[in-house]
């Protein structure tokens, strides 16, 4: 071409015949503009051959968009003409997105603030159902979202003012091929804002995330057939900064899905463009047969796919193009159904048609096809019956079949997840009884080995004492058993058995009845004799005998031998005064009551310790914080002191008749409030002693005042021109950085609930109370507004977030218009809406404050700055 | 996934003011360097241009792709970038 050798000014007119606004050329741009130059030619050549098709004239919806975005408002008529061939370029998109942007500057900025961390919204997982639902409220939203502008935005170019005309025409029309070329340009204008609207789903998501609390709202108003003023308010409502990332993955996820299912047909796509490239073989499949009426899978493909990209402006242009030719049928049947209903599911049709991300088209014709459109698909497939003559009995069908199809993979993601929670609680529950098991068969086992220890311990210990006795019996050193014959030594051993038991016995009892008398406890020889001679006769001979050897042995047979005087050990049997057992024998559930309440004492001692150490060191830990506290209110108290001095002290400066010295107790009157004065008390003493020993700036001194003998304090630094520098306050505003106007804010306020972002930095401050400084600035910012009841400073948070709730929406749109994009403390605070269940989901006792707030004093410290200024410190914004 | 990145949002949240061109969202160390020998080293040149195109966004790809060899992704990024900027800001 011979564009190379055009001049700037032959470009530029070049450009502008054919309806391109382009800026200044320069050296840089100039290729660029060359390029769409080109473009333009070539449009415009192959709309002149393409003539009235479909494509072109979607195409030209498209363009028409885009190029009243480019202001062409005038020219919109020939635009469309222009921009018919541009499907091709990537420009469709890149229009359509600047459509997009300003006809949803409204709701933008709103969402103009993605999500972070600390935001109201707490990520989420949402199950299907929500997910779905939101999904669902996508193709609802956008309708609503296109109906709003069309009927309330003033002229955009693009909206031509045969939208509401286009809208009767198409409703009323009968829809052949030529229907749409007619109409195209009415019906394109207004769908093209539906369109844009749609495109929005592209964008960031922070648009994804209103566009999603949109469609909510307007899901209901679609389901409930209400009016436009319901929607909006509704909109207004359901402002959140919800996080948009899992809708993400659930597009991404639904696309994939609907992606398995889609018929990768054949089909010419002329209008990939640039950004298409991308998904690949995605975009062969979706841009499919949307010719077929069983492409309708494939054109939920595209649409789903559309979502995952910014770039899924071109989708909806693209698909609105090439759905026409084919479903002009669909449509006819689709407008009469609609005549029947208000005026409401119309807009519901059109922006099912126009879902988000570009499916938005294809779901015009294809109700049922969405999944998000399920709520509204019922309704209108339920009215479609009626209507089947209109169209082929096979495509509403097939439309039915695939509707079912799709609603059933929303609810297979629903039953799937729902069934993961399922098996998670069963393993669960299983898991709990099992534990259970666990440990009651761990305490069996153990209580059993007890018994069986304490059992054994019992009744074993005599026999094998006696036992060993009986073992070394033979052996002992006495000598004098050295022979005895067997059945001597079973005597001696069953003389010694029956007396240990006896004694065991008695010991026991004396035990078990808890008998302090320890008399009881052993009993006399002669009462030991008395018994044996009892027991059997023959005991009697052999009972000194087994009680020497007892000593000689030394085994004690588990029978202590006790002579007349307790502490001598007993070296013979006459000696012997009193006999015990060792072992006494108690009954089962007196060991077992013994061993409780041994161990329940000595638990309770173990208690007693820890709870003292831990007593102490909570106490301690409340006195440092104490003492922490009081030193810092000392501080701060020195600290105000001597501001007061050193304004005192200027001031003496200006004016001479003052006396430059300040009398203490004056000083503290004025400081200190009359009700804090005795508990400031100790503060103000240890202040006074700090600034008498620390603070070379002040002297403390005796004078007469007024007759009486007074301490004061004199101010003595000669007055610095720095210090003046220093004295910089911290937390004040300082301006406002850029005009709130519609491209900024929000038109309307949507919620009474704001988080304002960017007051502080966590990291940056110290001690305790600086959020009430932070509290302090915000109401003394918006203190011509009463409407203020709740302020919270998020603490922790990265951004320096605080959460705002005021009485009303109007409150909180003018504390929105006062704090957004203002300057604070060297920070530019920006502020969004946020929605109020969530508010008061974060913060419960927000829901029963509605008392509004005032600055704690009247003096307004954070706004002096402001106050001096007499020029708007605008040329803050781009420090 | 977010469709804006970190990198994003932080640029869009507060004037650029001196930033380097890098700071752009789809601008990493290779397109940054080549922009930058064309003369566009701070954020602010790359604005400018922008602005001069009136803040067309698919021009501006174009151009960045034209001068930086950014691909279609990047371009669109940085576009997207400059616009919510502009909407914040200007």
């Amino acid at each position: 071409m011979a564009s190379t050798q055009l001049t700037d000014e032959q470009l530029f007119s070049e450009l502008k015949r054919l309806g391109f606004t382009p800026g200044p050329l320069t050296e840089n741009t100039r290729p660029v503009y060359l390029k769409k130059l080109k473009k333009l030619r070539e449009e415009q050549q192959q709309q002149r051959s393409r003539g009235a098709k479909g494509r072109n004239s979607g195409s030209i919806s498209n363009n028409s968009g885009s190029g009243g975005t480019n202001g062409n408002t005038a020219a919109g008529a020939s635009g469309f003409r222009t921009r018919a061939p541009l499907n091709a370029a990537p420009s469709p998109g890149g229009r359509r997105d600047l459509n997009e942007k300003r006809t949803d500057r409204a709701g933008k900025f709103v969402l103009g603030f993605s999500s972070d961390e600390s935001d109201a919204e707490a990520p989420l997982k949402k199950g299907g159902p929500s997910h779905n639902g939101s999904r669902r409220d996508r193709g609802s939203g956008p309708q609503s979202r296109c109906v709003r502008p069309t009927q309330e935005t003033p002229a955009a170019a693009r909206r031509s003012p045969g939208a509401h005309l286009g809208l009767s025409a198409v409703r009323r029309s009968a829809f052949t091929s030529p229907w749409w070329t007619d109409q195209a340009k009415s019906d394109l204008g207004e769908t093209q804002s539906c369109v844009a609207k749609d495109n929005d789903y592209g964008e960031p998501e922070e648009r994804d995330d209103s566009e999603e609390e949109t469609e909510k709202s307007s899901r209901t108003v679609n389901g409930n057939r209400a009016s436009y003023a319901a929607d909006a308010s509704k909109l207004a409502g359901d402002y959140s900064d919800s996080d948009e990332e899992e809708d993400r993955e659930g597009q991404r996820y639904r696309a994939r899905r609907h992606l398995s299912r889609g018929e990768p047909k054949s089909a010419s796509s002329p209008y990939r463009s640039v950004r298409e490239s991308e998904s690949g073989q995605e975009k062969a499949s979706g841009i499919i047969a949307v010719n077929d009426p069983p492409g309708v899978g494939s054109l939920d493909v595209m649409g789903e796919r559309g979502e995952d990209d910014d770039e899924t402006s071109e989708f909806s242009g693209g698909l609105f193009n090439r759905s026409y030719p084919k479903s002009s049928s669909f449509i006819s049947g689709v407008m009469d159904e609609k005549d029947g209903e208000t005026s409401s599911s119309r807009p519901a049709g059109c922006s099912k048609n126009h879902v988000d991300g570009g499916d938005g088209v294809a779901s015009r014709f294809r109700i049922g096809l969405r999944p998000r459109f399920s709520s509204c698909n019922n309704s209108l497939s339920t009215t479609y019956r009626p209507n089947h003559s209109n169209h082929t009995g096979s495509n509403h069908s097939y439309s039915q079949a695939a509707h079912k199809h799709k609603q059933a993979v929303p609810e297979d993601e629903l039953l799937q997840q729902f069934r993961r929670e399922e098996v998670s609680s069963t393993g669960g529950f299983s898991a709990h009884y099992l534990s259970m098991f666990l440990l009651t068969a761990a305490c069996l086992f153990f209580v059993v080995l007890g018994l069986m220890y304490l059992r054994m311990r019992g009744s074993s210990a005599s026999e094998g004492v006696v036992g060993k006795c009986c073992v070394s019996g033979c052996n002992s050193p006495g000598g004098d058993y050295d022979c005895l014959n067997n059945t001597e030594k079973d005597l001696i051993l069953s003389l010694l058995l029956q007396l240990h038991d006896h004694l065991a016995d008695i010991a026991g009892e004396h035990d078990c009845k808890d008998l302090t008398d320890p008399l009881n406890r052993s009993i006399s020889f002669s009462e030991a004799t008395q018994y044996l001679k009892l027991r059997n006769k023959d005991y009697e001979n052999w009972i000194q005998s087994s009680l020497e050897w007892i000593i000689k042995t030394g085994e004690t047979a588990g029978i202590r031998l006790i002579a007349a005087d307790p502490t001598q050990p007993v070296e013979d049997v006459s000696e012997i005064y009193r006999l015990e057992s060792t072992h006494p024998r108690m009954s089962f559930l007196c060991r077992f009551r013994r061993a409780f309440l041994i161990v329940i004492y000595r638990a309770i001692l173990i208690l007693t310790g820890i709870g003292v150490v831990w007593g102490l060191m909570c106490y301690m830990k409340y006195r440092w914080r104490r003492e922490e506290e009081e030193t810092r209110q000392m501080y701060d108290m020195v600290e105000r002191i001597i501001d007061v001095l050193r304004s005192h002290n200027e001031a003496c400066q200006d004016n001479k008749e003052l006396q430059p010295y300040l009398p203490i107790p004056h000083v503290r009157d004025s400081l200190v409030q009359p009700q804090e004065r005795k508990k400031m008390k100790k503060v103000w003493d240890r202040a006074v002693t700090f600034l008498s020993a620390n603070e070379s700036r002040i002297r403390t001194e005796t004078q007469r005042i007024g007759g009486a003998d007074f301490l004061v304090w004199r101010w003595l630094q000669p007055s610095m021109s720095c210090d003046k520098m220093c004295s910089i306050p911290s937390k004040v505003w300082q301006g406002k950085a850029f005009p709130l106007d519609r491209r900024n804010s929000p038109p309307n306020s949507l919620t009474p609930c704001l988080k304002i972002r960017n007051m502080f930095d966590p990291v940056m401050e110290i001690g305790e109370n600086w959020h009430l400084a932070i509290h302090e600035a915000i109401l003394e910012k918006c203190s011509d507004n009463d409407g203020i009841v709740h302020i919270a400073v998020d603490k922790n948070s990265r951004e320096g977030c605080v959460y705002v709730k005021c009485l009303s929406a109007e409150h909180a749109g003018k504390a929105f218009k006062a704090l957004h994009g203002s300057w604070f403390d060297g920070k530019l605070v920006t502020v969004k809406y946020l929605r109020l269940d969530r508010y008061h989901q974060r913060f419960p006792q927000a829901l029963a404050c509605s008392t509004p707030l005032k600055p704690s004093n009247s003096s307004m410290n954070t706004m002096v700055r402001l106050h001096q200024r007499s020029s708007p410190s605008s040329s803050l914004a781009f420090s | 996934m977010s469709t804006t990145s970190q990198k994003h949002r932080d640029f869009v949240a507060e004037p650029m003011g001196d930033k380097p061109v890098t700071a752009l969202s789809g601008i990493g160390e290779a397109l940054g360097k080549k922009l930058e020998e064309q003369g566009f080293d701070k954020a602010f040149v790359v604005l400018g241009q922008f602005l001069l195109l009136r803040k067309d966004r698919e021009l501006f790809a174009e151009w960045l792709k034209d001068a930086s060899g950014a691909n279609a992704r990047q371009a669109g990024a940085c576009s997207q970038c400059l616009q919510e900027w502009c909407d914040a800001f200007l």
